[in-house]
């Protein structure tokens, strides 16, 4: 998934986004609220995790914006601030989830995982794709019941494709999911990428639209 | 000794009381007998001149052969002193004359009066054994007429007695009306001590009594005032304690992330770069625990202050740290030493820190100053830079927030001030700590 962390501290930014990037996400981490708008702004993501305590525009605010400006992103608060009262309040501006620190990783990524899941509107993590299977959590994808071993690159590819499909997708969203904002990426690298997938699972699993991108086709017989 | 203020007052005020009324009394008695005797003297002189007109005159012709004595009615002699009968009076026993003629022989008497002679035959009053005289002479005769003093004493006695008695007895009155006074006058006093005393341990708000007389209101807005500081140190204390817990917890989530990044590791690249990560992160929680104590230690009661040299503390601070620093100049205040180390070590670690450049430190008069190349801190954020976990936002460098509140912390212990301004040039900060003397060298 596309996440954009918004956390000025550091040190624990750092951590999160090891966290979310090695669970294969593609992580887009800015330090301030008025950076956060404006990330928002410019483009699309499938997460916004966000601590409250920042300096300048607060945590709030920026939820606050955010909704007001019409944005459905969902959005997982980071807060030191435990009261009830507190937890209502972010939840009451916008927010999706909410997350004391300090926090266990293995929570974090599942709130990721399950909010994720809402946004597809599905019942689980597991992505069923006629022949396909590919779980969230374990990184495991199967063709016939059969493992594949997937470069992490390839993992976020397909996800992206599977949890969209039947949408067809342009090769710059695609890169998106890769990287963050301002990520630096070979110009053929979405091509070499569905060319492997296309080679380790079965040709037809990804459908060229020419001139615009490429899309994951429901499976006959799926509705 | 404990001295009740109630015994005091009541002691005092009978003590005094006593004395006056003893002394009106004594004056009473005294202006009251003396009254008496002059009204019994002119009275025996007017018996005596009465005699003279109506006896003395006969009996100066009369040829007397014995004595004419003249009789009281037998039943006075019985009467009680304070009874006065149709026959007469019981005093009457105690008043005498006697009639003699130039000779002294006697030619009447009462018979209350003796035999024997009442007193000399000499004009006017004198005083006899018993009796007091009165001698008048009136031709070839003398008149006598005496009371006797038992009579006198006894009876200006009473009155002296019927003077003082009223005062007398008005004592006990007196006297529980005053206690009653001093007790509900003191009473705010006792109300004050069980207030007090039923207080709940960590119950800080200010006193109140139901009347608050201005004997008691200094002592009262001095409690007031005492406990209004201890509410103010125990506000802070829990500020305190409430800021650093909130505060160390975005540290210990970074901690637990980064460990948990570790065990959870893909590839050995994976965990060290986590590893790694995590000790930065230790290094910084360590500091920040470090900056709590400093800051906690900073407000705790002055110690015994030294004269220092701000030169040799900035030498010892930059050494410590790593840090070139340009020194000028050098001044002497009078502070304690590790306090004054710390606040030099915090300014000159905010300058390295957030400042950048070189840094310079100023000593003059009586203001250390420390100056850095950095990009300064906005006009806006002067005030708020004090202010504990207060960060300057956008500011480079993972700091504690707590540095110049430390710094502020210990200038105030020491009667300085701390000012915040821009560097030569206007880059740059300039921050000056004002003491408010600088001690002898």
């Amino acid at each position: 998934m596309r996440i954009l962390l918004v956390e000025d501290d550091e040190l624990l930014g750092a951590g999160i986004n090891d966290t979310l990037t090695r669970a294969r996400h593609a992580v887009e981490w800015v330090r301030s609220g008025t950076q956060a708008l404006a990330a928002l702004q410019d483009a699309e993501f499938d997460l916004v995790v966000l601590d409250l305590g920042l300096p300048g525009l607060d945590g709030l605010e920026v939820l606050r914006r955010s909704r007001a400006g019409g944005s459905l992103t969902p959005v997982l608060v980071l807060s030191a601030r435990d009261a009830p009262a507190q937890r209502v309040a972010g939840l009451d501006a916008g927010a999706d989830d909410y997350l004391v620190k300090p926090f266990e990783v293995e929570e974090l990524l599942a709130r990721v995982r399950a909010l994720g899941r809402r946004r597809r509107g599905a019942a689980t993590n597991v992505l069923e794709h006629g022949r396909l299977r590919l779980d969230p959590a374990t990184f495991a994808v199967t063709c016939d019941e059969r493992p594949v071993a997937l470069q992490r690159r390839e993992f976020m590819l397909l996800e992206k494709l599977l949890a969209s499909a039947g949408q067809v997708l342009s090769r710059a969203q695609l890169e998106e999911s890769l990287y963050g904002w301002g990520g630096e990426l070979e110009s053929n690298a979405v091509d070499v990428h569905i060319h492997n997938l296309r080679k380790k699972l079965y040709p037809e699993v990804i459908r060229t639209v020419r001139g615009i991108g490429y899309v994951a086709d429901p499976p006959a017989g799926a509705k | 000794m404990k001295r009740s203020i109630q015994a005091v007052l009541l002691g005092g005020t009978i003590a005094v009381l006593v004395a006056v009324l003893g002394g009106a009394a004594w004056v009473a008695y005294e202006a009251g007998q003396d009254e008496a005797e002059e009204l019994f003297d002119a009275r025996l002189a007017t018996s005596a001149r009465v005699l003279e007109a109506l006896v003395a005159r006969q009996l100066e012709t009369a040829t007397v052969a014995a004595p004419i004595v003249i009789a009281l009615p037998e039943p006075l002699e019985r009467l009680d002193d304070d009874v006065t009968s149709p026959l007469g009076h019981y005093y009457e026993t105690k008043i005498a004359f006697q009639v003699r003629d130039e000779s002294g022989r006697l030619l009447a008497r009462s018979a209350s009066a003796p035999e024997t002679p009442l007193a000399p035959l000499l004009a006017g009053f004198s005083t006899q054994a018993t009796w007091r005289v009165f001698s008048l002479r009136s031709g070839r005769v003398w008149v006598q007429a005496a009371e006797s003093d038992d009579a006198r004493d006894e009876m200006s006695g009473k009155l002296a007695w019927a003077a003082i008695l009223p005062l007398l007895a008005g004592i006990p009155v007196v006297l529980l009306l005053l206690s009653l006074l001093i007790r509900y006058g003191l009473a705010p006093l006792s109300q004050l001590a069980a207030r007090i005393a039923a207080r709940e341990p960590g119950s800080v708000a200010p006193l109140r009594l139901s009347r608050t007389p201005e004997e008691i209101a200094p002592v009262l807005e001095a409690l007031n005032g005492l406990l209004a500081r201890v509410q103010a140190a125990l506000e802070r204390e829990r500020r305190f304690t409430a800021d650093a817990a909130h505060e160390l917890r975005t540290p210990l989530a970074a901690l637990q992330v980064h460990a948990q990044n570790a065990a959870r590791a893909g590839s050995d690249a994976e965990r060290r770069e986590s590893l790694e990560r995590m000790l930065a992160g230790l290094q910084r929680t360590t500091r920040l625990a470090a900056q709590m104590l400093a800051l906690s230690r900073a407000s705790a009661p002055r110690a015994a202050f030294a004269a220092l040299s701000l030169e040799k503390l900035v030498r010892e601070a930059a050494g410590q740290l790593g840090l070139p620093v340009e020194i000028h100049g050098d001044i002497v205040v009078s502070g304690d030493r590790d306090q004054l180390l710390s606040l030099v070590t915090n300014l000159l670690d905010n300058a390295l820190r957030h400042g950048g450049g070189k840094v310079r430190v100023e000593l003059a008069g009586t203001t250390l100053a420390v100056l850095d190349e950095g990009s300064g801190i906005p006009e806006a954020e002067r005030e708020r830079v004090f202010e504990s976990y207060y960060r300057v936002p956008g500011a480079a460098g993972a700091g504690s927030g707590l540095g110049l509140a430390i710094v502020r912390e210990i200038a105030a212990q020491h009667g300085a001030r701390v000012e915040i301004g821009a560097g030569p040039g206007g880059r740059g900060t300039r921050v000056s700590v004002i003491f408010a003397s600088s001690a002898a060298p």
